[in-house]
């Protein structure tokens, strides 16, 4: 890996390859100036000083603070509320209620597929359906000034049935979340006859498995300033994954969409979390009724408390197999809680649905995936997205299955693979190549050289510790893009000023991971541009063209596509200039590298692109350019559950082996590989740093982390108490991108935002039980399960000695 | 004695004066009164440290030392370690790792490696490993951090300049 | 997250806080480092009207003295776990101290506000109470010393009369030769302990058990002082793996940890058995022959 290459160091400029559609394998020998450099961007320099501003880090002249007053009980009736106490507090501007909001709805149909919608109000008006909803906001002067005022916010409830479980909340007799019921949405997607296949199995694995709660914890809690501007326009500066919701804003005011102006600054850290609106709607009403600028900033426990989290699935599977070890037949019944409203859910246990036979082609397969209203806090988008709770299901079931043949647990996978032209449960091709065998195959022997190099022996810091070692692998798959039919765009601006230098604008928003650095890249790749002199404007809905938010791993695939068509058709407008001022006839001959444009093997006839940019002008043709980038768009049937679901799909293989301490149940992860199948790198060291935060953030999954909700109610809304791993809590990630097999990104790149959270519980799950010889079933996969485990082995009077990992 | 009292701190190296409440914490001052927004709020619970500073020398947490605690102190933020445009070595370090993805985390984390560096001028992987397990970082994995700390010890081995 | 109002007052002398405790009487607190007391305002757990400042009111380096490790109040964390002193004269608190939260954490707390805020997970109350410490408090009605058993009394409880402040812990000193460990149960680095377990063991020239100190902490009200269990079963024996066992099957049942959120009560007392046994141990392993002075 070529760490920290500048730009001014990278390979010199030859001739960009031909790069293949689509659906082909990467060529050997395929050359790019910038695409494939580790070069860093300015705002990771930005960032290293300090200087980045992040949505907390602005302040207007008379600027007010904005505090939500939330819900104490997860189900109940508003009898009344009292604001006297809060209005009298001195520098108390506003304290709002439902009926304050002009129109009190955050609507959003969420499935996409003309379902009803259930509405959520901004503001709860006479019930409240999970604790921490917000029951009014208030603004005052100070910061302090506006918790007093929140603190003195006096709320009358009387009690009101709620359901917690979501399987109890689907009883006839449960009491309802909402009126239309508590069924929010239940997908079936079906292949083949899976019931006869299953009765004519030669044997059949069942298994129950369930997920847990748990937090975005991004390092950057949800924040923003807004302010009337000179136009009228009320102005949003947040931390958002979606400049869009501005038309749910404008809604909500009751004003004309172009009344609202959502800026989106670079954040520290979304992950999903801020894919549906957070203070944007609060900012916006104190915003209106004060005519002041106003900060909000959500405390770090009401981010853990109210914010939404990801759905607890409870999944049951049934899996049929020959004896050779091919799978013949699957049900998979998938319920997901949703808590208290719909946001994403539907979309979610889609993509559950969609991945739940995992990257296998199996001939006769039922998915029924169900979501669930509760008076939990609601779920919505979380990284992996429904794809990543499931493969903790069909990963265990297929060592499970492996042990019931006496099949390694590599053989039964491979069986079993998925190839391009194979099918999902909806009936539709795969149109990629499927590089899941390469994934296994490399992530295994990446982690048999690590074992080999012997530096994670087991020291045991503790005394007498007992020891079980096992080794573990998952395969996923994941969705990149959303749903086809979505019918999804993005839309690109790009010019090249006087100078050379190129400004390109658009929507996208900027998590953290280099999005805006990556089309920078894109850019200068076309362009023949230094990405130095690149500049990116991006996430305003004011003045850069709308490409959707940054979520379902769509923004590589969909702005990056944007980007470089919109470069693209840039340099062919204003290649006849170059042709005709260099005097030759066919703009191929044309190189565009090194701020010039060049023809081809004449190394002194060349033009700058700041004399290109002038040239063109004085010609009246204009040096910028608006594009948009369509996906690919499919149709899918609701009702038999076939059609086209995501544009493409990503896979990659983790393993790991593990210690479990025998005592006390702990487990310590020895060393972890992490292989996806990438496609193309725009920026090895950013793809590098996905996987391994996204295997930590999956590990953090897998063992440690949970938001426990009782009876509605957290056990702790302390971040101390929230268990996300340290640096000392997890070895080395090592990361093994690919590129195999061309996607439908830029340059037939695959996305990796999501992917390496999916496969770590998986994996740690299936190395626990290699290492003790019991399944844990249940995450996260705690000591105390572990014992428990370990307690029911000793029941059955089954035994193994201490040893090495079983080979794969 | 709700009133204000002013308090002046040695600010990366400039001598800087603030009219604070004693309910202020050092890093509301910072943030909002001074204008050192590279003190980030993460928790508030000294948990996570974004808000990590150097109070003569000492890492702490900023979200829970009020600024009147802070009164003639040398206070030290990522930004008191470049000079100028030169980025300090383990900034550069930092940057050229890609230790920084959002980069919330990564002011305290940098004044945090910085002081145990200081401290520990040799220090191995898992020196280095344990000694930043008090500052989260929800991107990056933590590998490329380890990097850029592990490399940048080396070169200032190598240099005889820590 | 925005602490409310309060007053604030400096103390440049223990009398002076005394003295200002006094006036502020009820509504007053005392801060030092405010690693525990700081996140409770931030949260309005804590509403003080008063805050007294005691950083200024004395030392924070341990010293000697007959026979003594004394640890004033403001000696903070960091300084426990560096101090030449305290390595020398106690290595058990410089390891306790080690435990404690993260870098910024040790860097600002101090030991007078850990024993004075009884955390029943807090490190060094555990740690007290199994090296048969002291707290040294001064009040209106002057100094006076309490044996750390006495002194931890129930959750965040101690026998601090109002207008009382720690000004020092004092600890014998750890004969050479005397074995010690402390041993803790953590779901995360740097997290509140699940368990805790405190152990100093003296040899006699035969090897055998002369004298054992053992205590667990984090489940239940304070610090359970587990000596007389420990020695009723290694006393002028041997510790073994078998002997060592025994007293944590004897440990757990003595203790009822409740359920917390990251450890169920029943999980927590099956633990204080492992972590009994391996603290013993550990320290007998560190201890040597005829270590008993």
């Amino acid at each position: 890996m070529t760490a920290g290459v500048d730009a001014r160091t990278a390979p010199p400029a030859v001739p960009v390859a031909p790069v293949g559609p689509p659906g082909e394998l990467v060529r050997t020998g395929e050359t790019f100036r910038v695409v494939g450099t580790s070069i860093s961007h300015r705002d990771f320099e930005q960032k290293v000083r300090g200087e980045l501003s992040y949505a907390d880090d602005w302040r207007m002249p008379g600027m007010l603070y904005g505090r939500i007053v939330r819900a104490q009980l997860p189900s109940a009736l508003i009898e009344r509320i009292d604001r006297s106490g809060a209005l009298a507090i001195p520098g108390v501007h506003a304290v709002l209620t439902a009926a304050d909001v002009p129109r009190n709805a955050i609507t959003e149909e969420a499935s996409g597929l003309g379902m009803d919608p259930i509405v959520q109000p901004v503001l709860a008006a006479d019930r409240v359906r999970y604790q921490g909803e917000p029951v009014a906001v208030v603004a005052a002067e100070t910061a302090a000034a506006a918790e007093d005022a929140a603190d003195r916010v006096l709320v009358d409830y009387r009690d009101h049935p709620g359901v917690f479980d979501p399987e109890a909340a689907l009883a006839p007799d449960a009491p309802l979340v909402h009126r239309q019921g508590n069924r929010l949405v239940e997908w079936r997607l079906e292949r083949g006859d899976p019931d006869e296949a299953l009765r004519t199995a030669d044997a059949v694995v069942e298994g129950e498995y369930r997920t847990q709660f748990v937090d975005h914890a991004y390092m950057e809690p949800e924040a923003g300033v807004g302010w009337i501007d000179g136009d009228g326009v009320v102005t949003l500066r947040v931390a958002t994954q979606v400049i869009e919701h501005a038309r749910e804003i404008a809604q909500i005011l009751g004003v004309p969409h172009t009344k609202v102006r959502v800026i989106g600054t670079y954040m520290g850290g979304g992950f999903g979390g801020k894919e549906d609106m957070t203070i944007e709607p609060y900012l916006a009403l104190l915003v209106w009724a004060t005519r002041r600028p106003v900060k909000m900033v959500w405390s770090r426990q009401e981010s853990l408390l109210a914010r939404q989290k990801r759905h607890p699935f409870t999944m049951y599977y049934r899996t049929g197999v020959m004896s050779d070890g091919r799978i013949v037949g699957e049900t998979v019944r998938i319920v997901g809680d949703a808590g208290a409203y719909p946001l994403l859910s539907p979309r979610v246990l889609f993509a559950g649905a969609v991945t739940a036979a995992g990257p296998y082609d199996v001939p006769n397969v039922r998915v029924e995936s169900t979501a669930v209203f509760t008076n939990n806090v609601p779920t919505s988008a979380m990284r992996g997205f429904g794809a990543m709770q499931v493969v903790f299901g069909y990963e265990s079931q297929m060592d499970r299955l492996a042990d019931q043949l006496g099949l390694s647990r590599t053989e039964i996978r491979e069986r079993n693979f998925i190839k391009k032209g194979g099918q999902l449960p909806t009936h539709e091709q795969l149109d990629t190549y499927v590089a899941v065998r390469e994934t296994l195959q490399t992530a295994l022997e990446a982690l048999d050289e690590e074992a080999g190099s012997g530096d994670a022996a087991l020291d045991g810091g503790d005394t007498n510790a007992h020891y079980l070692v096992g080794r573990g692998f998952a395969c996923g798959i994941q969705p990149y893009g959303r749903s086809r039919f979505f019918a999804d765009r993005a839309s690109c601006w790009m010019g090249l000023e006087r100078d050379g230098s190129a400004v390109v604008r658009i929507g996208v928003t900027d998590l953290g991971a280099g999005q805006a650095a990556s089309l920078a890249q894109i850019t200068a790749e076309v362009l023949g541009v230094h990405p130095d002199r690149i500049s990116v404007h991006i996430a305003d809905t004011a003045l850069t063209p709308l490409s959707g938010g940054t979520f379902g791993t769509r923004q590589l695939y969909m702005s990056g596509n944007a980007v470089l068509k919109t470069a693209r058709e840039l340099r062919d407008k204003l290649a006849p200039v170059a042709t005709s001022l260099l005097g030759v006839d066919d703009p191929a001959e044309l190189e565009f590298a090194d701020d010039r444009v060049a023809v081809r093997g004449g190394a002194d006839r060349f033009l700058s692109l700041a004399e290109l940019s002038g040239a063109a002008e004085e010609r009246g043709v204009m040096p910028f350019h608006l594009s948009t980038f369509e996906a690919e768009t499919g149709h899918f049937d609701v009702r038999t559950g076939r059609g086209q679901t995501f544009p493409d799909f990503t896979f990659g293989t983790h393993a790991a082996d593990v210690a479990v301490d025998l005592e006390t149940g702990q487990i310590r992860i020895l060393r972890y590989v992490a292989c996806h199948d990438v496609g193309r790198m725009i920026n090895p060291q950013r793809v590098e740093g996905q996987i391994q935060g996204g295997a930590v953030q999956g590990i953090g999954y897998a063992l440690s982390e949970e938001i426990r909700i009782v009876e509605g109610i957290p056990e702790s809304s302390l971040f101390a108490d929230y268990l996300m791993p340290t640096s000392a809590d997890v070895p080395d990630v090592r990361a093994i991108p690919l590129e195999i097999g061309l996607g439908k990104g830029p340059f037939g790149a695959r996305g990796i935002g999501e992917p390496p959270i999916a496969p770590p519980a998986a994996v740690l799950a299936n190395a626990v039980a290699d290492a003790i010889g019991v399944r844990i079933t249940e995450l996260p996969i705690t000591p105390e399960r572990v014992l428990a485990a370990l307690r029911e082995r000793r029941g059955v009077g089954a035994d193994r000695e201490r040893g090495g990992p079983t080979p794969a | 004695m709700t009133a204000r009292s002013l308090v002046t701190l040695e600010l990366n190296g400039e001598r800087r004066e603030a009219w604070v409440f004693p309910h202020q914490t050092l890093m509301e001052v910072l943030r909002d009164d001074l204008g050192f927004t590279e003190v980030k709020y993460g928790c508030g619970e000294g948990l996570c440290g974004t808000c990590a500073v150097l109070l003569n020398g000492e890492s702490v947490n900023a979200c829970l030392l009020f600024a009147i605690q802070a009164d003639g102190c040398a206070v030290t933020t990522v930004k008191g370690l470049s000079e100028g445009a030169d980025l300090h070595p383990l900034q550069r370090s930092f940057l050229d790792h890609g230790a920084s993805q959002c980069g919330f985390c990564t002011p305290g984390m940098v004044v945090t490696a910085y002081e145990f560096v200081r401290e520990h001028p040799r220090a191995g992987r898992e020196e280095i490993r344990a000694a930043l397990a008090g500052n989260l970082c929800r991107c990056t994995g933590y590998v490329k951090i380890l990097d850029a700390v592990e490399a940048y010890v080396r070169s200032a081995e190598a240099d005889g300049s820590p | 997250m925005y602490p409310s109002l309060f007053d604030y007052a400096g103390a440049t002398s223990w009398p002076q806080a005394v003295q200002l405790l006094q006036e502020g009487g009820e509504e007053a607190k005392v801060l030092a480092g405010g690693q525990s007391l700081v996140p409770m305002m931030a949260l309005r757990l804590a509403t003080p009207a008063l805050l007294i400042d005691v950083n200024g009111a004395g030392d924070g380096e341990p010293r000697r003295e007959s026979g003594r490790l004394v640890v004033p109040a403001l000696t903070r964390h960091a300084t426990l776990q560096r101090s030449v002193v305290v390595r020398d004269a106690c290595p058990i608190l410089a390891e306790a101290a080690s435990w404690i939260g993260n870098i910024r954490v040790r860097h600002r707390g101090t030991i007078g506000g850990s024993v004075a805020h009884a955390d029943p997970a807090g490190e060094l109350p555990c740690s007290l109470v199994a090296l048969e410490g002291a707290v040294r408090v001064l009040g209106p009605s002057g100094e006076r010393i309490i044996a750390a058993s006495n002194f931890f009394q129930t959750y965040f409880t101690t026998a601090l009369e109002p207008g009382e402040v720690v000004t020092a812990v004092e600890v014998p000193v750890i004969a050479s030769g005397r074995g010690w460990a402390f041993l803790e149960l953590i779901r995360r680095v740097g997290d509140f302990a699940l368990v805790e377990a405190a152990a100093l063991i003296d040899l006699d020239d035969a090897g055998q058990c002369a004298r054992v100190r053992l205590t667990v902490g984090a489940v239940g009200e304070r610090p359970v002082d587990l000596s007389d269990e420990a020695g009723a079963v290694l006393q002028n024996g041997s510790i073994d793996e078998a002997s060592a066992a025994e007293v944590g099957r004897r440990a757990s049942a003595a203790v009822d940890p409740p359920d917390a959120v990251h450890g169920s009560g029943a999980y927590r007392r099956e633990m204080v058995a492992v972590y009994v046994r391996r603290a013993l141990l550990a320290a007998a392993a560190r201890a040597g022959r005829g270590g008993a002075a």
